[in-house]
């Protein structure tokens, strides 16, 4: 018995491991779980994993822990103790990987408080570019100035280039943008002129509003902006205005085109968009912002 | 509006997300502990410590830089130390320091602060763990060792070695650690090496599994509004991350990505909850009672949370 916790175990759990880090690795959808800085980390950790557990494997484990008072490892004491630990290190992250979506429903989305005003979002950084990546229609062009993600936008348009330096246009002429864009830009009065009353497009998840919402035909459009992993990321959304009634369902993926605006509401700036369409969209390779 | 609608999908993403940030780092920790554990002898630290004690103290603050561990580690690596002769004080410092003090704990912090000001909170995590670490140890080397140190301890400080490891291959009777590695050769060392760090790995995983699903449940579940007076009140705010820290037993090299997760929370009650938590959680209450008798371990516990609670309310001056 001591054995099978001394070596099996802890090889079965390291290779449980290592296999859930390098499949949602290799098969993209740790796109929704972490910033891309701390992508290769993940990568690393499970090749390392996938050793370690080799080693229990293929080679004779001699040392043996946890044998007298000498050890710290409390946990390993008594059989009770070692079948809770690996319960608890085996089970959660394999039903968690096993049934774990590529994003937040619209309870998680409510009760992490829906962020309209950029103010709000403190120090985090602004987004690296305004082009939707999403987008594949889209041609590249300059993205919006920013500062290494360190500086807001808004500041960043103190070096004052012409609107058309880096606004991008599709082929439609709409001005292709994220939903933040918006939220920093009504921060910004020059930002605001930049925007007022231009065709803008941006895609996001359908969500009702029920705060903001008198005449009944206002919606939000979110995207979760991401600091480190999806445990941080912070719903922020743009407020959209359509007379068309809505049946879309709720968190579904839509692409909105309309004309942005910038009404003084409750004494701040609210970024709206008068809609001329909303169309249900597939997600984007990249759901979160960073 | 329900201030808590739990729903296991959105439970399982944040879990999931906050395991794929924190495991890296921690595995990183525990392979360099492992690497210790098997190749630096205690006697290493001895050597390099200064005959002044108030010198030895303050250098055995800084050692985790270059000896990292986390905290469940540090434990047992003071014991041995301590068995191997080096003084109580800067082992006690040691042991306090190290979980912060460290490289790896430094680059854990400042990754997950990105864009929360990193420089700001890792330097204060860092200088805050070094400052109270001293300090304890200053405390301990004047008190009476006789009423503060566990009797096992005692019992073995005149030179009695005992081994925390068994090495399976060496001979069966009880020796120390570096003479059963040396015996067995490189191969050996190596083997111990693997089995520690894993063995450090899983039994840490163990509270970072169980944090993160706390803290999944409270990011995902608990309807932000209605906490929101809690986080806009500094003095409650920095209490009740402290006292969650202390629940939650996270590693030190992975507690940056779940603290820097309660976005809604001033940034000292953050800083306050690095800073106690690494040195002073429910895991740790057990832990430390291997090493002091307990009235000793809730004393620094009480006297721990005081004073870093008075520190970090004293740096929202700082405008933090």
């Amino acid at each position: 018995m001591n054995k099978t916790f001394s070596r099996w175990l802890p090889c079965a759990t390291l290779f449980a491991w290592s296999f859930i880090l390098l499949f949602f690795y290799f098969s993209g959808r740790i796109h929704a779980l972490l910033h891309p800085t701390f992508r290769p980390f993940a990568l690393i950790a499970g090749v390392v994993m996938f050793l370690l557990a080799c080693c229990f494997l293929f080679l004779p484990a001699t040392a043996e822990c946890c044998t007298d008072d000498g050890c710290g490892h409390t946990l390993g004491r008594g059989l009770g103790g070692r079948l809770l630990t690996f319960f608890v290190l085996l089970v959660p992250m394999c039903a968690a990987a096993a049934f774990s979506p590529g994003g937040y429903g619209a309870a998680a989305v409510l009760n992490r408080g829906v962020i309209s005003d950029a103010s709000a979002l403190g120090g985090a950084p602004a987004p690296r570019t305004a082009v939707a990546a999403a987008d594949n229609s889209s041609v590249t062009e300059p993205p919006l100035p920013s500062n290494d993600n360190s500086t807001p936008a808004p500041q960043a348009q103190a070096q004052e280039p012409e609107p058309t330096d880096y606004l991008h246009k599709n082929k439609d002429g709409n001005i292709v943008l994220q939903v933040i864009d918006l939220l920093y830009a009504a921060q910004d009065a020059s930002l605001i002129r930049d925007f007022e009353n231009k065709r803008v497009e941006f895609i996001g998840q359908y969500m009702p509003d029920t705060v903001n919402n008198v005449n009944g035909k206002r919606f939000k459009v979110v995207r979760m902006l991401m600091v480190c992993c999806a445990a941080d990321a912070r719903p922020v959304a743009a407020v959209v205005e359509s007379d068309q009634p809505s049946n879309i369902p709720e968190m579904s993926w839509v692409k909105v085109v309309g004309d942005a605006t910038f009404p003084t509401e409750g004494g701040r700036v609210l970024a709206v968009v008068k809609a001329k369409s909303v169309t249900v969209t597939d997600p984007p390779e990249e759901t979160m912002l960073y | 509006m329900n201030w808590f609608t739990f729903r296991f999908q959105d439970f399982s993403y944040s879990f999931l997300s906050i395991l794929f940030e924190g495991l890296p780092f921690l595995l990183l920790g525990s392979v360099l502990s492992g690497v210790i554990d098997a190749f630096v002898p205690g006697e290493v630290f001895s050597r390099i410590l200064p005959r002044n004690k108030f010198a030895a103290i303050a250098l055995s603050g800084a050692l985790g830089a270059v000896f990292p561990m986390c905290e469940c580690g540090s434990v047992v690596v003071a014991r041995r130390f301590i068995r191997k002769g080096l003084p109580i004080a800067s082992a006690v410092t040691y042991m306090l320091s190290a979980p912060i003090v460290n490289p790896v704990v430094a680059l854990s912090t400042f990754a997950a602060f990105r864009g929360q000001s990193p420089w700001v909170m890792t330097s204060l995590r860092l200088a805050l763990g070094f400052l109270l670490s001293v300090t304890v140890g200053f405390i301990v080397q004047q008190a009476p060792l006789e009423k503060i140190l566990n009797r096992k301890i005692l019992d073995t400080l005149p030179g009695k070695l005992r081994t925390a490891f068994r090495i399976g291959a060496a001979p069966g009777a009880e020796q120390d650690l570096n003479a059963a590695l040396a015996e067995g050769g490189p191969r050996s060392r190596v083997l111990a090496a693997i089995q520690s760090a894993t063995s450090d790995f899983l039994d840490v995983a163990f509270f970072l599994v169980v944090g993160a699903a706390i803290t999944s449940v409270f990011n995902t579940a608990v309807n932000q509004q209605f906490i929101q007076p809690l986080a806009t009140n500094a003095p409650l705010a920095t209490l009740a991350m402290m006292g969650l820290r202390f629940l939650l037993a996270l590693c030190s090299t992975s507690d940056a990505f779940i603290a820097a997760s309660f976005v809604s929370f001033p940034f000292v009650a953050k800083l306050a909850f690095l800073v106690f938590g690494a040195m002073f959680d429910i895991k740790l209450f057990f832990l430390y009672g291997l090493i002091f008798r307990r009235w000793f371990v809730a004393a620094l516990g009480i006297g721990l949370f005081t004073a870093i609670a008075v520190l970090c309310l004293r740096l929202t001056v700082l405008n933090l």
